[in-house]
């Protein structure tokens, strides 16, 4: 082809040596590009607490501003049905970083540690070129914070078993204990985050170019409510009676069905709300300004930003308050994926079964790592890709008896359309019909049409339990 | 016995049953007026009877005659009660022995702290009630004032000490101490 280029232009071989030389560089440094990383999207993951998922104004909540999360949804995909696996912190937040169920990492409440035998995504990164950081709310049990030495940064705090402080927060950086710098907690770890970036950035001038992944944990959505001035208060004369049912009681910060009555000691409930609400705009307010941050470093398009909760709330739902109730409020995630050259339809929903698990395997996967066998998790990639793709048909809800709460182990399915709920104690089963009674007013349990889909729901939880069982 | 001692604690536990079988059953009307009345009303009486019952309990008491460990023993039944329940409670997920550790919780220490408050205050309000009686009595003494400054100061600090938070860690570490994970 070429000979015959040149026999019909006599002139053009310098040209057409020219291309393909100029073909081949491209090739070239391309490759190499790959190889040192310079193409793989930089990862930011997002944790929220206690982040009820329709508390977004994406969501769309009556009165919550959450101008971050809205841009993010409008940037990226809005998944409807994500699920956290446990819902309780700390074996949340184990599943989020390992990719696997609770029973398999560990840690099952709020008070077994933390052991680090299973490794993280975050290891996996940094292993293979990841310049990473965990900023943030660490919280799982154990001795202080872990030995995470492949982390270029780790902050966090152990303040109050582990849960920090809105305002002043004393942090670790490094192992070392530091006064805060800033006074309100989201400012405070979205600024060493930026600084991060920044110092990459600098780094990559002179150096091979090198990705980075920050995993950003908030503390906003946990009591005691505090929100920053400025925001504090941008709620009082809210109305909040389409929000929280018709029984929660306004006046009387009681925790129905048997549980502890606190009275006064709490505030008004539906004041609670408010300041619920005001610390998730806090924490907005953060993500906005750490989208901009990177939209002026020239970041934006080839970084893949997510957002998550770490577990549902319950507000008043089922006269229950909090996040431990195997109903759908606590099960619930809010999760937003915003991944430039993945997402085609930017702005739209997802309506597929997705995990916290599978936040380990997507972010592996986005970076073009394989994702390892111990992981109970999926990649979201193919269904950012393309809508049509069908999601997982069930996944096993598990949960331990965690002091002080009065919640009994429990295990159970949730499928598409059904949820089953069997307790280790104290609690008859629940089957609820998600589909026709997404209120999960009416436990088919005895029923007829409970009786004929008991067996095969029971069937599809051994299945569950034994595929993820790591003996 | 029975008027001087049981009758106070009766009427207080009489108030405190009925304002619990009020407001939490409330819940079962679907909200509305009646129901936010109902819970708005019982609330408070509930939670009257079970901070501040002890004060009705010792001065009644005080006022009729009770002895110092009678007047003691009856202005902790009702709270103790109450206390019980809510340990109860926790019997549908863990086993007897981690459901009584709740008996240590910040809100029973400072309910009990409360409590002792009461007792103080309820002495000078019975010898008040007494002295337009029998003109003898001196109403202020400092026993009473020192033990309703002691009270009222643990009840304060240990509020202040991290606005509650901090000693409830202490209380979850306390748990752990004893009892491991709870798995």
């Amino acid at each position: 082809m070429r000979l015959t280029v040149y026999r019909r232009y006599p002139g053009s071989l310098p040209v057409v040596v020219t291309v393909l030389m100029a073909w081949l560089v491209v090739c070239g440094v391309a490759g190499a590009e790959v190889e040192t990383g310079q193409q793989r999207p930089n990862l930011v993951f997002i944790l929220g607490d206690n982040h009820n998922a329709g508390t977004m104004g994406c969501a769309g909540h009556p009165f919550i501003q959450t101008p971050g999360m809205d841009r993010l949804a409008k940037e990226g995909i809005l998944f409807e049905n994500a699920f956290n696996t446990t819902s309780l912190c700390s074996p949340s937040r184990a599943s989020i970083l390992t990719g696997a169920y609770a029973h398999k990492h560990g840690v099952k409440n709020n008070h077994t540690p933390w052991t680090g035998e299973m490794k993280t995504f975050l290891a996996d990164l940094a292993e293979n070129g990841y310049a990473t950081a965990f900023i943030g709310k660490w919280h799982m049990p154990g001795e202080g914070l872990p030995e995470m030495p492949f982390l270029d940064l780790f902050v966090s705090y152990t303040y109050r078993e582990g849960q920090g402080a809105y305002f002043n927060c004393p942090m670790i950086v490094n192992g070392r204990e530091v006064p805060s710098r800033t006074p309100y907690i989201t400012a405070e770890a979205t600024d060493y985050a930026i600084e991060f970036m920044r110092r990459v950035l600098g780094e990559n001038r002179e150096e091979p170019l090198r990705p980075f992944c920050i995993y950003l944990s908030h503390r906003p959505g946990h009591p005691p409510y505090k929100a920053p001035q400025g925001i504090a208060g941008m709620y009082a004369d809210a109305d909040v009676t389409t929000v929280l049912p018709p029984q929660a009681d306004p006046l009387w910060y009681g925790k129905t069905k048997g549980n502890v009555f606190q009275g006064v000691m709490m505030g008004s409930y539906d004041n609670e709300y408010r300041k619920y609400c005001e610390t998730l705009t806090a924490m907005d307010r953060d993500i906005v300004r750490l989208l901009e941050e990177m939209d002026a470093m020239g970041l934006a398009d080839n970084t893949v930003v997510i957002y998550m909760g770490d577990n549902g709330m319950q507000w008043g739902t089922h006269d229950h308050h909090g996040i431990r109730e195997a109903y759908e409020d606590s099960l619930r995630l809010p999760l937003i994926v915003r991944a430039p050259g993945l997402v085609l339809d930017p702005g739209s929903k997802r309506g597929q079964m997705v995990l916290n698990i599978d936040m380990a395997p997507t972010l592996l996967d986005m970076a073009g790592l394989d994702v390892p066998a111990t992981m109970d998790g999926q990649s979201l990639v193919p269904l950012l890709k393309d809508r049509q793709i069908q999601g997982r048909k069930a996944f096993l809800v598990e949960f331990w008896r965690y002091f002080p709460e009065n919640t009994p182990s429990y295990t159970g399915i949730r499928t598409n359309r059904y949820k089953y709920i069997q307790f280790a104690r104290g609690r008859s089963p629940w089957l609820f019909d998600i589909l026709n009674d997404p209120g999960e007013l009416n436990n088919l349990m005895g029923t007829p049409q409970g009786e004929t889909i008991l067996p095969e729901l029971k069937s599809r939880l051994a299945h569950l339990i034994a595929r993820t069982d790591p003996d | 016995m029975l008027k001087r001692v049981i009758a106070p604690v009766m009427s207080v536990f009489v108030v405190m049953s009925v304002s619990y079988m009020g407001y939490f059953g409330s819940r079962y009307l679907d909200g509305g007026i009646v129901q936010q009345w109902m819970a708005g009303f019982f609330g408070t009486t509930y939670f009257l009877s079970i901070g501040f019952g002890a004060l009705y309990v010792y001065t009644a008491t005080y006022v009729r005659g009770a002895s110092l460990p009678q007047r003691i023993t009856a202005s902790l039944v009702n709270p103790l009660i109450w206390m019980t329940k809510e340990a109860l409670r926790l019997t549908i997920s863990h086993p007897l022995l981690e459901s009584l550790y709740w008996y240590f919780n910040p809100l029973d220490i400072w309910l009990i702290s409360f409590v002792i408050m009461e007792m103080g205050l309820g002495t000078l309000v019975g010898r008040s009630i007494q002295k337009r009686r029998d003109r003898s009595i001196r109403v202020v003494t400092a026993g009473p004032f020192a033990v309703i400054a002691g009270s009222l100061v643990f009840a304060v600090a240990v509020y202040a000490w991290g606005e509650g938070e901090n000693i409830y860690v202490l209380f979850l570490k306390g748990y752990r101490f004893f009892f491991g994970y709870g798995l």
